[in-house]
């Protein structure tokens, strides 16, 4: 899980979710790709993000690519956070004995009959699920930006503070980890749009 | 004093029934027979002068040394068997730089003038739990001058492994009369340079040839210079100057 | 085949921030081995001077032998030198006193806190074999990646830009040090399994200084004597339990 590097992070504000990671993508101690993209899209208002080993990382994106657009088809509609967190449980679960080294983070919005919820999970490589309230780590700097996130997080934060809040826990979270940093980017997604950012940090 | 020789003065660690170490007696009476050394203390520094004592014309007096420094902020001039000063100044240099390395500070004046007695009595027969350096006593007297927290002081240790602070102190053979000169002359708002000049006078008078700056040699101990032993051309100023 | 282990660790978690002319030095109170609680009331945090407080971490046998061995030197150097050691005294101290047993260590991470001789705040961390350096904050224990990170953004203000035509202040009150302290320590407490129970808080305040900061601040203990020097409180508070 170490061999790459890399983090991800998502949080819950009000009536919006964030989810943020870095870009490096390494060998060891060699720093590869500064642009190592590891947030996608699922939907318009759902965004997965994958911490771990890089090429199960682009094989899963893939893989749940194949398996939304097969639900979009027969579904005929949108797939639902919580569905897509369970999604990712079950074709984790499928190599119980022989896994993905990835560690999935997801945030979206759900759509209730009282309007937008927040909604953000994440799972350990064999597809355990944790439904948090307030934020969830992954990566090779997660104890870190459990400290940080811990610390600074505060219930009812607006997209603006949410970005704020979401930039300094990931930035200053993989200034302290060697396999984590090279550049960050940032997903601020609202019933309306998704705002996307690229964050100013440290490149050592 | 020593009219009547015992049988009591010859073994090195024997008390007389009167309760005397004859051979400490003995090693402090070898001192007068040294070149005289004077120590000088004021507010600004501490100042150390020293009789070369240069037996002969031919002899090269540069190679003469009876002061040493200790560390930049402690130096020493002896009197007596200066070889035996060899020994104490290692110990002074290894204890002082010891205490710089385990706690980051300068070695008190003080404590580094504890650490040579320390090694005074170690004559004699060794014991099971203590080593003896040396067969006898040391044969010299040390003034050792520094600068610390408290200020600048100058200390006189001897062979008894005794030290005592002075403001200012002569040792040798011109001792008696230096020290009096001393205790006339010297006052509590001295400056270093008038220190320099009444040590050198001191010197003067109890010298048996004429002063000169290759007959006696000068240190001084500042706080913003440190240990510095006075090199000639300053010293041939200060001479001229008296 | 299994062989004795020397070593354990028992978890908790110490931290240290250096203020203007305070420090403060904080761990928590739990000692655990693996998923046992040892005990809720288990001391980190030591008192060796008037102005030192040395917090030890990692192997709990270690660290409360070597805090002793550090007070008996801290007493031999007053005897020998008449005067309290100086906290960069102190920190070096503790450097050679790890590096002696480099081939088969004191398994204890060292921050001591403290006033440096100028009045000014300070902080040494340590690692088990004598590695130290000065820094403003330092945390140390299982819960040190989550709480590092923490002070780095809020001490350091990292990644932060200041406002235009202002900038950041080197040094914060101490007010706000206590809070991001209790803040630290309450975070910590809810990730990690082995930070909890309780939270002890040395305040080491310059001489002089007064007691701005420590007014509504409740249950502060003075643990110095008089009101002239530096003056070190106390502060207790509870941690989650579970």
């Amino acid at each position: 899980m170490e061999y790459n590097g890399g983090s991800v992070i998502a949080m819950v504000g009000k009536d919006c979710v964030a989810i943020a990671s870095d870009l490096r993508f390494g060998n060891q101690a060699l720093g590869i790709a500064s642009n190592f993209q590891r947030i996608f899209p699922v939907t318009d208002r759902t965004y997965v993000g994958l911490a771990g080993l890089g090429t199960d990382v682009t094989t899963l994106r893939e893989r749940f690519r194949y398996r939304v657009n097969m639900y979009t088809i027969k579904e005929e509609r949108d797939i639902e956070p919580q569905t897509f967190a369970h999604l990712v449980s079950s074709t984790l679960y499928e190599h119980r004995f022989g896994p993905y080294f990835v560690e999935p983070v997801i945030a979206g919005l759900e759509n209730t009959s009282s309007g937008s919820k927040p909604f953000i999970a994440a799972a350990d490589l064999i597809g355990c699920l944790n439904f948090a309230k307030d934020f969830v780590v992954a990566g090779t700097a997660s104890s870190k930006l459990y400290g940080l996130a811990e610390g600074l997080w505060e219930p009812d934060l607006g997209p603006e503070d949410l970005f704020e809040t979401i930039s300094q826990t990931l930035l200053n979270g993989v200034d302290r980890d060697a396999f984590s940093g090279w550049g960050a980017v940032v997903h601020v997604i609202t019933k309306d749009r998704v705002v996307t950012r690229t964050l100013k940090g440290r490149m050592d | 004093m020593f009219l009547t020789r015992s049988e009591y003065d010859r073994g090195v660690n024997t008390f007389s029934p009167e309760g005397r170490l004859f051979q400490v007696e003995y090693a402090i009476e070898a001192i007068k027979l040294g070149s005289t050394t004077v120590g000088v203390r004021t507010n600004e520094g501490v100042v150390l002068a020293v009789e070369k004592r240069v037996q002969s014309p031919l002899l090269e007096s540069s190679s003469i040394e009876k002061i040493m420094e200790i560390d930049t902020h402690l130096g020493c001039a002896m009197s007596g068997l200066t070889a035996d000063a060899r020994m104490m100044i290692d110990h002074a240099r290894v204890t002082a730089q010891n205490h710089a390395f385990t706690y980051d500070e300068r070695i008190k004046v003080e404590s580094v003038t504890q650490a040579v007695c320390d090694l005074a009595l170690r004559f004699g027969e060794s014991v099971h739990d203590e080593e003896a350096l040396m067969s006898r006593p040391f044969g010299v007297a040390l003034l050792i001058a520094g600068i610390d927290e408290l200020g600048p002081q100058l200390y006189h240790t001897d062979p008894s492994g005794t030290f005592m602070r002075y403001e200012a102190k002569a040792i040798g053979s011109g001792s008696e009369a230096a020290q009096s000169e001393l205790q006339d002359k010297w006052y509590r708002r001295m400056s270093l340079l008038e220190a320099q000049k009444l040590t050198l006078r001191v010197l003067k008078q109890v010298m048996e040839e004429k002063l000169d700056h290759h007959n006696v040699q000068l240190a001084q101990v500042t706080p913003e210079k440190g240990f510095e032993i006075l090199d000639e051309v300053r010293l041939k100023e200060i001479i001229d100057a008296m | 085949m299994s062989s004795f282990n020397p070593y354990t660790q028992n978890g908790g978690t110490i931290l240290a921030i250096a203020g203007a002319d305070f420090s403060v030095v904080a761990g928590d109170t739990r000692q655990s081995e693996g998923y046992n609680i040892q005990t809720r009331y288990a001391p980190k945090v030591f008192r060796l001077t008037d102005r030192a407080v040395l917090a030890v971490n990692g192997f709990a046998a270690d660290g409360n032998m070597f805090v002793k061995k550090v007070k008996q030197r801290l007493e031999w150097y007053r005897h020998a030198h008449a005067k309290d050691m100086p906290l960069r005294s102190i920190a070096r101290l503790i450097q050679t006193m790890l590096y002696s047993r480099r081939f088969f260590p004191y398994y204890v991470y060292n921050i001591l806190g403290g006033i440096e001789e100028d009045g000014s705040g300070a902080v040494y961390s340590f690692d088990p074999v004598g590695s130290y350096e000065r820094e403003t904050c330092r945390a140390a224990g299982p819960a040190q990646s989550l709480l590092q990170p923490f002070l780095d953004n809020q001490i350091y203000f990292k990644n932060q830009q200041p406002a235009p035509g202002m900038s950041h202040p080197t040094h914060l009150p101490l007010q706000a040090v206590l809070a991001l302290v209790i803040d630290s320590f309450t975070s910590a407490t809810e990730r990690h399994i082995e930070v909890g129970d309780g939270l002890e808080m040395y305040i080491i305040l310059g001489k002089g200084r007064g007691l701005q900061g420590l007014e509504g601040v409740k249950g502060v203990q003075e643990l110095t004597i008089s009101e002239d020097g530096e003056r070190i409180f106390v502060v207790r508070r509870e941690l989650k339990k579970d």
